[in-house]
């Protein structure tokens, strides 16, 4: 088992180091550079002005310098620029190229520097990725419960006009993007044309203040579109269970039929879904962007939608790190409770 | 000029009908849910006379109720379609001129439906699709708007107006209004659906922007599987180094927040770099080698007739996926005019390979894994003692086998990516702005939508009808597939 | 306010003929003859009118949330959105002020006079104004952040355009004996040329006073000025607060006319440049008032019941060729018959119908404004659709695909949209591309056929100096003409707003002719706010003075 999770850290870091450099490649391709170079110095700089101002900050060299750098292997560059000012890695406000240290990377917790957000990226990530958990855990609050009921509620029994209700309506929640539902929710609870204005259809105040009124449309958003899929996982699980041999000796023993689902099918019926449920993490962490956009809640996928936009590359890279690590560490959790959830599975 | 109402006079004697029919139908399903909560399945016997025995008295009602109810909202919806195809222009208000409209769909969709289910037994699996009634609706679903596509884009047939001709005096207007100096009372003397935010008409860009989706997300879907399909095979039954490093990639990929990815191929300055060109070159060669490991295998006995064949279809092949990738003004951009065949915008050149590129790695985990399972079977192990090469047994003995899942998975991906391509529309990527695809105009309609609802609600249910039918199709083929 | 020109101006008397024989509008009027150093309360009365009353009380205290975009703070100078001044008038001031009836006033200076070929400013420095430091503002103060402006050599730095009359061209650097400080409370300008811009430029949004000590790097946290305001925290894209300063006396409260400052606290709430989302931010309760609306959005939030406030401006949306960008190799748009014919397949009054919902009046592809006080009428452009086609194919362009690049942004996209459609429906080929704000601004200047928006300028020459004369760092239409050059300095020179109308009739047929942009219509802007709110009215350039605003006892 130890082993088994240090492969898997392992395997977690290369992954970790190969798609931050793909990043790190794309966002330092010529046009993205003079990208960042108009939209930090601006936007009517001359070609020969965008070199010297890549040069003067050290984006000229070489990728794997540059990335080296990013990491904290490399020591940081010192340029003194054509304007006679001297810039480096390391050097921020206040500190002088005397006091600098020589690397600073991510190896030594310095994630960098955001050029959109005029700020470290460690701490933009920070708070962005806590507004989104607000938001996600919400998420996962309303969304795993019902699913859960909904699958177990259609998979018990199968064919029943119940299960055919439900399972269409899973359907239609998988069918239906966030971007149609949103925009569907807004109108109906939130503008004043339909006049019910139950819900706000901002959830701007939710990032300092979070109320039912105007948290309630986004998390429903996001929840309904992965509410259906986990309750046909579910579903297919549960019907899948109650078909297995002991649930038929227990009806055969006499067992009630509320008795059977509770104590006999349900444990095992949930398995299945568990693993469904912690893939659902990078999911939200991607769907979350579109509903943060439509709801105007700056969380993560905001944060992503802006970096990229601007081609903000230690933002970017802060990023990938962030899902990367979401995206593995899930998928390792879901591995791990699946062993413990079903003793019948050993890792070798 | 007058406006159409939304029945016409047709509506007078169907909308009560509909109303009372519509209102008992949902009293009748909740009725159902709540006595099938509390009541035990009622299980038919055969009667002596070899009928089956029905439940009697009020939860027998209860239980039948809905059936009748449902075939009686049939029926009247049937009458508004038919009135409205029978009926003269704008007698039968905006439904019966749509339907009027839609007549080449339906005959093709009547046309469809008699044969395949005429000929079932002899059509394999799409012939058992007519066995379920999930899969028949999704099917429906599906070919309708199939053939809404086709008529409206090829034929020219379905829209009344020109997707991107702007009528001035028509913007934001109800669905119904007459358009301004039209005189005769017929097709395109209103707008059906209403005109949009740019007075442009709504009803004939969602029909053609079904077009827009039928034609990429399929493609870019079977394309997925084409890669996915010559990766995975051989990475499941070979395992090993091959294994690994496949796997890791595919992972790697999987591991990249999907818009982030968008955002970075997406990008006027990476489509200047030109890779996505070359991904385009890397992507595209998989159908030619699929195909060409795949004929090989199956003919290098005879290598005469291996040779002419091979020849002949990787010749073609070859040369549309040079026309695919030469494209003037790009990197690539190496075949003369006269020997290129077509060129795709770049712009959809560039969001077909993104799509291609985000979905190839769950098709390769998908593939690998069902190969895996296979290649444990008995057929397998006759086919290595039969001395069969190892692209025989991968391509013409797993394969076929695994094809149910896939076929699945298949319809699955398309509504998916149909979905991905709305997404990229609601983040201003990939497609031309003007273009009348349902994502873009689904996410311009939204802006208005508290006061004009009409522009985006078409395309809305539209995508989502497609979806669903993609999901039902998809169920109703799995349930068949199982029966095999 | 002490009024120092006990004679005024002999131009004010001229203007205010001019205005009642109704060849100036009142607010042209009210523009030039403060600038000329008259006050408010003078110009009106030289029409016979009283000053209109100031705004109603409002009460101290409170919070007012405002919706607009939040950029990353920069050198003032620097300034290239509207934005970045509206943030900074909460602690930086500037030397006057343009209020949303046209009329300057002195902030920072406490009058200027002129004299009377508009050669020679006399500047006047509002005694009691101290920096938020302890230092007092003085003239040094004025020469230094005159001298900040002159410097040509900084990159972005537009304040050396609107300052040009004070530079010399060969150092690019102010000119000597041009700014010269008479005492410690006057500064005086010597100009080469008659300029009547140089005051209207100093009430600019990148014209904000700045301390010597001035750290562009280090503004948010120095958050160093004369206002009543400071900075607590800036969060880009996100959200801006500033709080009273309250170690820190502002000179407003005891200077006569000025007053206010009422609010404790001022919020900007960033919502992005989608009106659906700053709808849904009225609806949600979230903010007080909007930085701008646009297009059906007014029609939604006078629904809920918000207050509109509007006006009437030179702010206009160009779509401009090119002439100097190439695509693949040539230079689509150099030719004039490329670009006449594509301007004379558009029908204006359309546009302004499908872009901006008829929101403005027509314009007439020369970018000078009815309210512009030099505007000569020289008709309706040529709008001849079916001639189109051959104009193209006589200059060989008759197959070529023209692309028309705009914003991802409400009325930009949908007149862009609207043009297209036009030019396409006159038989020529043409693509559309929309592209979002991150990638539009990107390479904007140098799209070949593109649409720029332009706010409002008090004058009409100061547009054209600014966008169209050779060489201009924001003539993004790559126009060249020494004629137009001559011309338009010629214009410059005249203070007579009838003499000037003559050269400028020239001017704009000259322009037109040379088919150098299609201007479809002049904007109304418009501005919506929760009733109860005060001093939010519309600013031609969408100015907010932070002091100004309160909510309403």
């Amino acid at each position: 088992m130890g082993l088994f999770v240090l492969r898997r850290v392992g395997v977690m870091i290369l992954t970790a180091l190969c798609l931050t450099f793909v990043v790190f490649y794309l966002t330092n391709l010529d046009p993205n550079l003079e990208k960042l170079a108009k939209t930090q110095g601006n936007a009517r700089m001359s070609d020969e002005q965008v070199q010297t101002w890549l040069s003067n900050r050290g984006y000229d060299r070489p990728d794997y310098i540059k990335y080296g750098e990013w990491l904290g292997v490399l020591p940081g560059y010192v340029i003194e620029g054509a304007d006679g000012d001297i810039r480096g890695r390391c050097l921020r406000a206040g500190v002088t190229a005397e006091d600098a240290p020589r690397f600073c990377g991510i190896l030594q917790g310095d994630w960098g520097f955001s050029t959109v957000f005029k700020e470290d990226v460690s701490k933009i990530v920070m708070i962005r990725l806590s507004q989104t958990a607000k938001l996600m855990g919400m998420v996962m609050l309303v969304m795993v419960p019902s699913a859960l009921i909904i699958g177990v509620l259609a998979g018990m029994r199968e064919g029943s006009r119940l299960d055919r209700t439900l399972s269409t309506a899973s359907i239609v929640t998988t069918a239906t993007p966030e971007y149609v539902s949103g925009v569907l929710f807004i109108t109906i609870f939130a503008s004043s044309a339909v006049g019910l204005k139950w819900f706000n259809g901002s959830a701007t105040s939710a990032m300092e203040n979070m109320t039912f009124v105007n948290f309630t449309l986004p998390v429903m958003t996001v929840a309904l579109y992965g509410m259906g899929y986990i309750a046909r996982m579910t579903r297919a699980s549960m019907t899948e269970v109650m078909t297995a041999q002991y649930i038929r000796t227990a009806r055969l023993k006499g067992v009630s039929f509320r008795n059977i689902v509770i104590k006999h099918a349900l444990r095992n019926a949930l398995i299945a879904p568990f693993t469904v449920i912690m893939l659902q993490f990078p999911w939200l962490l991607n769907g979350v962007v579109i509903v943060e956009t439509l709801f105007n809640f700056k969380g993560f996928g905001w944060t992503l939608v802006q970096a990229a936009g601007n081609n903000d590359i230690e933002m970017l890279l802060g990023v990938s790190v962030v899902s990367v690590f979401v995206v593995l560490t899930t998928q390792l959790i879901s591995d791990i409770g699946y062993v413990f959830l079903n003793p019948r599975i050993r890792i070798s | 000029m007058d406006n159409l109402t939304w029945t016409g006079s047709l509506g007078t004697l169907l909308n009560p009908a509909l109303l009372l029919a519509a209102g008992l139908f949902a009293i009748a399903i909740v009725l159902q849910i709540l006595t099938s909560l509390v009541v035990e399945p009622y299980r038919a016997q055969t009667l002596p006379d070899g009928r089956l025995s029905r439940r009697g008295g009020a939860i027998g009602l209860i239980e039948r109720a809905p059936q009748y109810l449902l075939w009686a909202l049939i029926l009247i919806v049937l009458g508004y379609l038919v009135g409205g195809m029978i009926a003269p222009y704008g007698k039968a208000g905006i439904i019966g001129a749509i339907s009027k409209q839609l007549t080449p769909v339906w005959l093709a969709l009547l046309a469809t439906y008699v044969v395949s289910i005429r000929y079932k037994r002899r059509l394999g699996l799409y012939g058992k699709l007519f066995d379920s009634t999930v899969g028949m609706i999704g099917f429906g679903i599906v070919m309708f708007w199939v053939y809404t596509a086709f008529f409206s884009s090829v034929g020219g047939m379905i829209a009344t107006h020109d997707p991107l001709s702007q009528v001035s005096g028509l913007k934001n207007k109800l669905p119904g209004t007459a358009v301004p100096n039209a005189t005769d009372f017929a097709m395109g003397a209103h707008y059906l659906l209403g005109g949009d935010n740019l007075a442009r008409d709504v009803f004939s860009r969602m029909v053609l922007g079904s077009w827009e989706v039928v034609k990429i997300a399929p493609l870019a879907t079977m394309f997925a599987f084409m890669v996915g399909i010559t990766l995975g095979v051989p990475a499941g039954y070979y395992g090993g180094k091959l294994d690994t490093v496949l796997s890791f990639l595919a992972n790697l990929i999987l591991a990249f927040p999907v818009i982030l990815l968008f955002y970075l191929l997406v990008t006027p300055e990476i489509v200047m770099t030109g890779i996505p060109s070359y991904m385009a070159a890397v992507l595209f060669v998989f159908p030619v080698l699929f195909a060409l490991v795949l004929l090989n295998a199956r003919f290098r006995t005879d290598p005469t007739k291996r040779n002419l064949i091979v020849g002949v279809v990787i010749g073609a092949m070859a040369w549309a996926y040079l026309s695919l990738i030469s494209q003037p003004g790009t990197v690539m951009a190496f075949l003369p005019a006269a020997l290129d065949l077509y060129n795709i915008p770049p712009g959809i050149l560039v969001v077909f390979v993104s799509v291609v590129f985000v979905n190839s790695p769950t098709v390769f985990r998908i593939v690998r894994g069902l190969t895996l399972d296979l290649s444990t079977r008995d057929y397998v192990a006759a086919a290595q003692t039969r001395g069969e090469g190892p692209w025989y047994i991968m391509l013409w003995e797993i394969l076929p086998n695994a094809r149910g899942p896939l076929i699945v998975d298949f319809c699955l991906r398309i509504g998916y990516t149909t979905i991905l391509l709305g997404t990229l529309g609601f983040f201003g990527l990939g497609l031309p702005p003007e273009s009348p695809d349902w994502g873009s105009t689904i996410n311009e309609g939204r802006k208005l939508l508290s006061i004009y609802p009409h522009p985006a609600l078409p395309p809305a249910l539209a995508l989502l009808s497609l979806v669903l039918g993609l999901n039902l199709l998809a169920d109703g083929l799995r349930e068949e597939s199982l029966r095999d | 306010m002490t009024h120092f020109n006990s004679a005024l101006h002999p131009a004010a008397y001229m203007y205010a003929e001019e205005e009642r024989a109704g060849k100036l509008s009142r607010r042209e009027f009210m523009t030039r003859a403060t600038a000329l150093g008259l006050t408010a309360t003078a110009a009106y009365g030289l029409l016979g009118l009283k000053a209109p009353a100031a705004a109603a009380g409002a009460q101290m205290g409170g919070t007012m949330r405002i919706q607009q975009n939040v950029v990353a703070m920069k050198d003032p100078r620097t300034f290239d959105w509207s934005y970045l001044g509206n943030v900074a008038r909460c602690w930086l001031e500037y030397l006057v002020e343009i209020n949303s009836d046209g009329s300057m006033r002195g902030m920072l200076l406490e009058g200027w006079e002129a004299n009377e070929d508009a050669t020679q400013y006399t500047l006047h420095v509002r005694p009691g104004v101290t920096w938020n430091n302890g230092d007092a503002f003085n003239a040094d103060n004025v020469v230094w952040i005159l001298n900040y402006w002159c410097d040509k050599a900084v990159e972005g730095n537009s304040m050396a355009g609107r300052m040009s009359s004070l530079i010399d061209a060969e150092t690019g650097m102010a000119r000597e004996g041009a700014i010269v400080k008479l005492d410690d409370m006057t500064v005086q300008l010597n100009l080469p040329a008659s300029d009547i811009t140089v005051m209207v430029g100093m009430a600019d949004y990148p014209a904000a006073v700045v301390h010597p000590s001035h750290d562009p790097e280090n503004m948010v946290a120095q958050s160093l000025g004369t206002g009543p305001y400071k900075l607590e925290s800036l969060e880009v894209g996100v959200k801006a607060v500033l709080v009273r300063n309250e170690g820190h006396t502002w000179w407003g409260h005891s200077a006569e006319g000025i007053g206010g400052a009422y609010l404790d606290r001022i919020e900007f709430v960033d919502y992005g440049t989608d009106p659906a989302a700053w709808m849904a931010a009225i609806e949600s309760d979230e903010v007080d008032m909007l930085y701008e609306n646009v297009g059906e959005f007014l029609d939604i939030a006078s629904a809920i019941g918000w207050e509109q406030s509007d006006v009437t401006t030179g702010a206009t949306l160009v779509f401009r060729f090119n002439q100097k960008t190439e695509v693949d190799g040539m230079a689509p748009y150099a030719d004039v018959r490329v670009r006449q014919a594509l301007s004379q397949a558009v029908n204006n009054g359309v546009v302004l119908e499908l872009g901006y919902s008829g929101r403005g009046t027509e314009a007439d592809n020369h970018h000078v404004a009815p309210v512009h006080p030099e505007y000569a009428d020289i008709g309706r452009p040529t709008f001849d659709p079916s001639g189109t086609k051959a104009l193209l194919d006589e200059a060989g362009m008759g197959d070529y695909e023209f692309e028309l690049i705009t914003l991802d942004d409400d009325f930009n996209r949908n007149s862009g949209d609207a043009v297209a459609a036009q030019i396409r429906d006159a038989g020529a080929n043409i693509k559309r591309t929309i592209m979002p704000g991150s990638t539009f601004w990107n390479d904007w200047d140098k799209f070949p056929f593109s649409a720029t928006e332009w706010n409002h300028r008090p004058l009409g020459v100061q547009v054209l100096a600014l966008a169209y004369r050779s060489g201009e760092a924001w003539n993004e239409a790559a126009y060249s003409n020494p004629e137009f050059d001559a011309l338009l300095a010629k214009a410059m020179s005249l203070a007579d707003a009838d003499a000037r109308r003559e050269v400028m009739a020239d001017l704009e047929t000259l322009f037109r002719n040379d088919a150098v942009i299609i201007q479809p219509f002049w904007r109304k802007l418009y501005r919506h706010f929760r009733p109860g709110v005060v001093g939010a009215a519309m600013h031609p350039s969408f100015e907010i003075h932070a002091y100004k605003l309160g909510f309403s006892a």
